[in-house]
Parts: structure tokens; C-alpha cells; sequence
């Protein structure tokens, strides 16, 4: 089920909250855990019981790792269970057809659905065994209240990933305020504009620019920003959802974006992008792995061996293995190059505009090769014209939309979003506007302009 | 405090949830002219396959309340807030809702060609065949937007059937003879066009027709597509007495009835008045005809309104839609002999001709 769908926002939201903060405290973890099943249920029924394995396997393995004996042994089971299943369904077929590419060979390929989410709620079940392995939390006794953190659906499909120890207090007790609900559903509500009227129309851009019958450099342009654009508030949309979500029924995820595109380097753009990934990154693999306490070799080797694996989280194609180890290579030259630094901030920041910028457009590419188209039209070396009618005409048609992503990327809209609230009656703006939010994304939805969350692929 | 600030919100929200849950079904949506998707039925099949959720997904859509006020308050933030250029591929020029039939298909028109070469080829040698392409309103209207080739199409036309004499149109219409809510061209403005086929075919268009205007409030299919804010069109018929003397016979139905089927005004798609709307086969027979001349036109809803205007010089007027009817069945329903045959199709069948066979 997405978030940005009628029947979730009408049918199912409103049933859950009203069982929620009906039933009694001690209740309170069931009723999200069954919720929970049902929101992931709607959308991959048959892929339920992987998911209700996986939570078995984590609830289990906690346990066992807590009580002492064999605790490696445990944690390697859980590693291996869930980076096994983890492996079949999302890498099996890359890695086949990788070997039947090199090697002339006809390996028949699995073709299995990816199960939505598999990745987020893996590297959520994996944290909490390595936390319980290394003492930092206490094994989860509760079937019930485990089954409601891996599940929990305001963030199960598309992060952010919160870990367990992050939430941990919470999910035994919480407590429920106005307030809560009232910041909740404006951040959710934010959210939801973003996905359903900013990125879901940068969506309707792009596809037109892979439908064009007159491409042009300009319109190779227009579909990169329109993608840095459209990837942005999908993504930072769903987390948004997701935290406001949280915050209606009492917890307190964290931050996964930080106004990314105010960057002035490759490296603050990765303190500001999917922070939840990042952080989960370092602190369970780069750390483990020696870090920067290592020699230079190694060093580097970490780093590859990081973004590469960053790089494939995202998606099993090669090109997301390359997109990962460009930003491997990006990181790298700033380390080596601190020069760059010094180096004015409109400079730094275009550079860094431009980097993310062609990043996104191999991340997006179905396959290498169009990739190379895309990067040959973006350079004006695929032989296409500067500009054409089709694409002037789109230019002025999304010229509004774009200067709206644009500003709406950058702290202007929440500073003003907290004068207003200061402001008298600044309340009574805020409601209209959220007002307003809700009916405008509504009637989006209500007009089927459907469109999938692009994270729900990883 | 803070509670009564979100309250409203919330109360907006669970307002809508509640009528979501509780509110009536609706059959058909007037506006988008078709029937709306109800409740499925859930069974484990249903669930396991997935088909009750993507039902429900379009039962929720279709069944939202105030959905045509929904999808209006979208179209005009699209359109007024957004200030995108066209809605769903529909925008608004000079009051009229214009569709943006773009880029041309040239396959498209080829696969059209292909069908009209094969009828020429069964059917046509012994005919006197005319061949005209109705402009869409973007021809007139689009200026500014994107609009296909028109020049590029009307080329292909003319050399893709050398077999058939063409006439121009375009010199005898504007933008004001197309309803402004609807695809349509309007009959009551038609004459000059009929008047330069008609001198083609070598025949008198309708004379003495008086106007009589059956519908007030017209909302044509782009105002339901489009849902922008719009006045409706004024529906006129052009009455003669050498029309009601004539009758239809529907080869679909066997049965025989007026030129203008007055009931249809008042149904979903009013200007299916005009020869009672999409129909594969029908023949207007006319019996104050002076010759026994035949014409047999091969048409889209274009036609509908336009050939009764033609009547008067033949005493059988034979509609053919091959949209609704195979071409290669044709000769078992149809003695072609020396009768003249007219090729009318809009720019918009030719550039989705898909559907022809």
C-alpha cells in the first residue's frame, strides 16, 4: 500500500489510528504489528511470510545472542539468513547474468519478485543483532513488540532505517500528545505534497522525455534536473511521511535528509542524503572495517568496498555499482584534495550540483548503454539538435514546477513555514495551508496520477 | 490549546474518511462520461493475486466523494498554480478546450492508408472515389502549443491514396466551428464545408435547413477529460424536410429510424443526436431524391454530423465505420458498384487509427 493512495490515506490510516487510540496501552504494539502485516500484505500478499521468516529469524537469533553461548555463531545465522534471502531475491539474477555475460555460459535465471522493503527491513534486523552482539541493547523479549519494530509501517517500505536502539525505549513505552499528532500530521502532510504534487510531476516530465519523438540536448537537461529533482522530494517526501507518521503514534524516528542540494562538497552531501543508510553504513560495515585507522591502501579499499556496496543496496545493475564507486571516486579526490575546499562556494556548490547531477542520470539509466546515450545527449554528442519545439514548449510549460523544486530544496520554505508560525494568527495560516495540502494532494490522487515510490525498488 | 488548532484538519480528514466509508455509490460519472468501478468482491483468490487491492484502488478513485470537484480543484492547481501549459494533454485557448494531438504517428497513418488501400483495391475500382481530411480543433486553435504535422499528414494522405480525389477543407472552417467543450465540429456551422464537397461530388447541398438548438448545456467528452471550469455548448441541429423525410437503417440493429435521434440528446453523449452516434453500418434512405445516385461514405463521428448535409442529390447515403466492422466482410453487406465514395476522417482517427481494420 503506498502512503500517497486513497485508500491508505481514507480507508486504512483512519481505521488503524482509531483502533490504536482505542484499545489500551498493552495493546497498543499489537494493533501495529497486525496493521503492519495488513499494510504489507496489501501490496505483496504472497510475499508475507518471507517477511514474518525474516522477523522470526531476527526475534530468534536476538535471543539466543543475549543468552551468551554462541553468540558469533547466532549473529553469523541471522547474517547469513537474512543476507541469504536478501541475496536470492534481489541479487541472484545480477549475479547470474553477470556470469552468463562473462562467460558465454546459459544459466537459467530465477526471476523472483523483489519483495518490497526486503532491503530496509533486512538492514533493520541485522542492526539489532549486531547491537544485541555487542552489548549496546538488550534482546527484545516481546514477540509482538519485535514483530512491530521490523514491520512497523510507517517506515517499512522506504526507510528511513531506524534502528532498533533508537527506538527501543519507545516502542515499551510511549507516550501519545496533541501535539505529537498535530507536528505528525503537518510533517506528513509535507510530505505528501512533496511526493504527490512535486516529484510525482517531475515523474510526468521525465516520462514525456523518454516518449519524446524530437529529443534535444535542452530536453536531456530538463530530464536530469527533472530527476535530481524528482528523486529528491520522492525519497525526502516518503521520509517525511514516515517521521510524521511515527511522531502520530508516538515515535520519534530520525532525520534521513537534510537539505542535500545546499551541498558544498560530495561529502557534506552524504551527511545530508539518506542519512539513515549512510550512518548504517559506517557504523556496520566502514568502522568494522578499519575505518581511516588503517594504512592508506586499505583505507581506500574501505572506502570502495563502502560505496560499492552502497552502490548495490540501491539496485542489482551494474550501473548502480558504478554509480556507487563514482561517488567512492568523488569522496576520494576531496580527501586527496583539499585544495578544493578553498575554492569559492558558488563553485564548490555547482560542482557538487553538477556531480550529483550526472550521478542520477547513470542511476537512472535501464542499462549501461542508455546511460551513454543519456551522457552523449547531455554533452551534445549524440548528433541531436540544441533545442526543439517539443522541449521549449515543456520548458515553459514546467518552468513554474522546477523554480518551485528548487526553492522548495533549499531552507527557504521551512524558514518561512516558522515566521509564519510566529507570526499572529500564524496558526491559523498553518492550518489553512495543511488544509490546503491535504485537499490538493487528494484531488491529485483522486485524478489517478499514480505513481510508486522510486525507493520501494530497494 | 494546541488540540483545537488541529482539530479542524482533523476533522476535514475524518469528514472525508467518513463519507469514503459510508457515502453512496455512484453508477456512471456524467462528466467522464463512463460507468465508475463498484465494490469487488474479496475472496482469498482475490487477495492473494492481488486483484482485490488493485480493485479497491479504483473503486476508492472512482467512488471518492466530490470526485468531479476533486478533479476540478486539480486540474485548476495544475493548471493556475503549477502553470502547466496543458492538462492531460488539454488546454485552454480563446475559451475552447483543445486536445494536443501530438507528435503525428506516422505509423498510425500508414496503417490508415494500408486499410483504405485495401478497400480501394476489394471494393472501390468502378467508384468515383473523393477523400477529405477534417482538421482537429488544433489545427485552427493551437498556435502556441504543441501540435502535430499537420502539412506532413495531409502530404501522406494525398500521395497514399493517388486513386482518390482530395478536397481541402481547412479553407472552409475555423476554430469557431468546433463545439468549445467537445472534439466535435458544430453542424449548424458546416454548410460551407458541404457546400465544397458536395461541389466535388457534383451534387446540392441541403437547402432551406432552419436551425433548432436541442441542448443548452452541452458539456463535450474534453470537459469531462480535461475537468477545467467551463460554460457549456449550446446543441444545434440543422432541420430540413428533405431530412425528416428520410430514415436510417442501422445494418447492427435491423431496424430503421430518423436522422436525428432526438432521445440521444438527452443521454451521456449528446452528440450522438447525429445518426444515433457510433454505429459500424447504417444507410439513409431518401426518398425525395430526384436520381438514384448512391454515395458511400467511409467516415468517423465527423461524418455524423456533416453528411446528412449531402443527402439531397442521393437516394442512398451508406456510412461505413470500419472501427466497428471488419473492411473484408464489407462485401457482404454492401453491392459496390458506381456509386461515389467519400474517404472523411479527422486528423485524430488518422494519427490513432489502431482500431481500423
Amino acid at each position: 500500500m503506498l502512503f500517497s493512495s486513497i485508500p491508505f490515506l481514507y480507508y486504512f490510516l483512519p481505521a488503524v489510528l482509531a483502533v490504536y487510540f482505542l484499545v489500551p496501552k498493552n495493546l497498543k504494539n499489537g494493533v501495529l504489528l497486525v496493521s503492519s502485516l495488513i499494510f504489507y500484505g496489501w501490496g505483496e500478499p504472497r510475499l508475507l511470510g518471507l517477511m514474518v521468516f525474516s522477523i522470526l529469524v531476527f526475534y530468534l537469533c536476538g535471543l539466543a545472542i543475549e543468552a551468551g553461548r554462541h553468540k558469533r555463531l547466532w549473529l553469523w545465522a541471522a547474517a547469513a539468513v537474512s543476507l541469504g534471502l536478501l541475496g536470492v531475491f534481489k541479487y541472484a539474477d545480477f549475479f547470474l547474468s553477470s556470469v552468463n555475460s562473462l562467460t558465454g555460459l546459459g544459466l537459467p535465471l530465477l526471476r523472483l519478485a523483489l519483495p518490497v522493503g526486503i532491503s530496509f527491513y533486512t538492514f533493520q534486523g541485522l542492526s539489532y543483532c549486531i547491537d544485541v552482539y555487542r552489548g549496546q541493547v538488550p534482546a527484545q523479549k516481546n514477540p509482538v513488540s519485535f514483530g512491530a519494530y521490523v514491520a512497523l509501517f510507517p517506515q517499512l517500505i522506504a526507510g528511513p532505517i531506524v534502528r532498533y536502539r533508537d527506538i527501543a525505549r519507545e516502542l515499551d513505552s510511549r507516550t501519545h500528545s496533541w501535539e505529537d499528532a498535530a507536528l505528525g500530521a503537518r510533517r506528513f502532510l509535507v510530505g505528501l505534497g512533496k511526493k504527490v504534487i512535486l516529484a510525482d510531476n517531475f515523474a510526468l516530465l521525465i516520462r514525456l522525455f523518454r516518449e519524446s519523438g524530437q529529443p534535444s540536448v535542452l530536453f536531456c537537461w530538463m530530464y536530469a534536473a527533472a530527476f535530481m529533482l524528482n528523486i529528491y522530494f520522492d525519497f525526502s517526501g516518503y521520509s517525511d511521511m514516515a517521521i510524521g507518521l511515527g511522531r502520530i503514534f508516538g515515535f520519534h524516528f530520525i532525520e534521513n535528509f537534510n537539505y542535500p542540494y545546499c551541498s558544498n562538497s560530495v561529502t557534506e552531501f552524504w551527511r545530508r542524503w539518506h542519512m539513515s543508510l549512510g550512518s548504517w553504513f559506517r557504523d556496520y560495515v566502514y568502522i568494522p572495517l578499519g575505518g581511516n585507522r588503517v594504512s592508506r591502501g586499505r583505507w581506500v579499499l574501505n572506502i570502495l568496498t563502502v560505496w560499492m556496496l552502497t552502490g548495490l543496496w540501491h539496485g542489482a545493475a551494474w550501473n548502480f555499482v558504478l554509480w556507487g564507486l563514482l561517488f567512492a571516486a568523488l569522496l576520494l579526490a576531496e580527501k586527496a584534495l583539499p585544495a578544493l575546499q578553498r575554492l569559492p562556494g558558488l563553485l564548490r556548490h555547482g560542482y557538487v550540483l553538477l556531480a550529483v547531477l550526472l550521478s542520477f542520470v547513470l542511476f537512472n539509466a535501464d542499462s549501461l548503454s542508455q546511460a551513454a546515450g543519456d551522457f552523449a545527449g547531455l554533452l551534445g554528442l549524440a548528433g541531436l539538435p540544441a533545442v526543439t519545439a517539443e522541449s521549449v514548449y515543456y520548458l515553459k510549460s514546467y518552468a513554474p514546477l522546477f523554480l518551485l523544486g528548487v526553492v522548495g530544496a533549499t531552507p527557504v520554505v521551512k524558514a518561512l513555514a516558522l515566521r509564519v508560525e510566529k507570526a499572529r494568527l500564524g496558526w491559523a495560516a498553518e492550518l489553512a495551508m495543511t488544509a490546503g495540502l491535504l485537499l490538493v494532494c487528494t484531488a491529485y490522487l483522486v485524478d489517478g496520477s499514480f505513481s510508486p515510490f522510486l525507493y520501494f525498488r530497494f | 490549546m494546541k488540540k483545537f488548532r488541529i482539530l479542524p484538519l482533523l476533522l476535514l480528514w475524518a469528514g472525508l474518511a467518513a463519507a469514503a466509508w459510508f457515502g453512496p455509490e455512484r453508477a456512471v460519472s456524467e462528466a467522464e462520461r463512463r460507468p465508475l468501478a463498484q465494490m469487488p468482491a474479496i475472496s482469498g483468490e482475490a487477495v492473494l493475486s492481488g486483484t482485490f487491492m488493485d480493485r479497491f484502488e479504483s473503486y476508492s478513485l472512482d467512488q471518492f466523494p466530490l470526485r468531479d470537484g476533486f478533479r476540478q480543484l486539480k486540474s485548476l492547481f495544475h493548471y493556475g498554480v503549477l502553470g502547466q501549459r496543458d492538462v492531460g494533454g488539454i488546454y485552454l485557448t480563446q475559451g475552447y478546450a483543445v486536445k494536443q494531438e501530438y507528435p503525428l504517428r506516422e505509423d498510425s497513418v500508414a496503417h490508415a492508408l494500408d486499410r483504405f488501400r485495401y478497400l480501394y483495391d476489394s471494393y472501390l475500382q468502378d467508384c468515383r472515389v473523393f477523400a477529405a481530411v477534417v482538421p482537429d480543433k488544433g489545427y485552427f486553435l493551437g498556435g502556441g502549443n504543441l501540435q502535430m504535422d499537420y502539412e506532413r499528414l495531409l502530404d501522406m494522405v494525398r500521395t497514399g491514396m493517388p486513386w482518390a480525389e482530395h478536397i481541402d477543407l481547412a479553407d472552409t472552417l475555423t476554430g469557431q466551428d468546433y463545439y468549445r467543450t467537445d472534439t466535435h465540429w458544430r453542424q449548424e456551422r458546416l454548410l460551407p464545408t458541404a457546400q465544397k464537397i458536395a461541389d466535388a461530388l457534383g451534387v446540392r447541398v441541403l437547402e432551406d435547413t432552419a436551425p433548432r438548438e436541442l441542448h443548452r448545456s452541452f458539456y463535450g467528452v474534453y470537459y469531462g477529460q480535461a475537468a477545467l471550469p467551463m460554460a457549456p455548448d449550446s446543441l444545434t441541429i440543422l432541420e430540413s424536410g428533405i431530412l425528416d423525410g428520410c430514415t436510417v437503417y442501422d445494418y447492427e440493429t435491423g431496424k430503421s429510424g430518423p436522422v436525428y435521434d432526438l432521445a440521444r440528446a438527452e443521454g451521456r453523449d449528446p452528440y450522438e443526436v447525429f445518426l444515433s452516434g457510433p454505429k459500424s453500418l447504417l444507410t439513409i434512405e431518401n426518398p425525395a431524391a430526384d436520381t438514384d445516385r448512391e454515395l458511400i461514405v467511409f467516415r468517423d463521428s465527423f461524418g455524423s454530423a456533416l453528411v446528412p448535409l449531402l443527402v439531397r442529390d442521393y437516394a442512398r447515403v451508406t456510412l461505413v465505420d470500419i472501427r466497428y466492422v471488419q473492411s473484408p466482410t464489407l462485401g457482404r453487406f454492401l453491392d459496390f458498384r458506381d456509386q461515389d465514395v467519400l474517404f472523411l476522417y479527422s486528423t485524430l482517427v488518422l494519427n490513432n487509427s489502431n482500431t481500423m481494420k
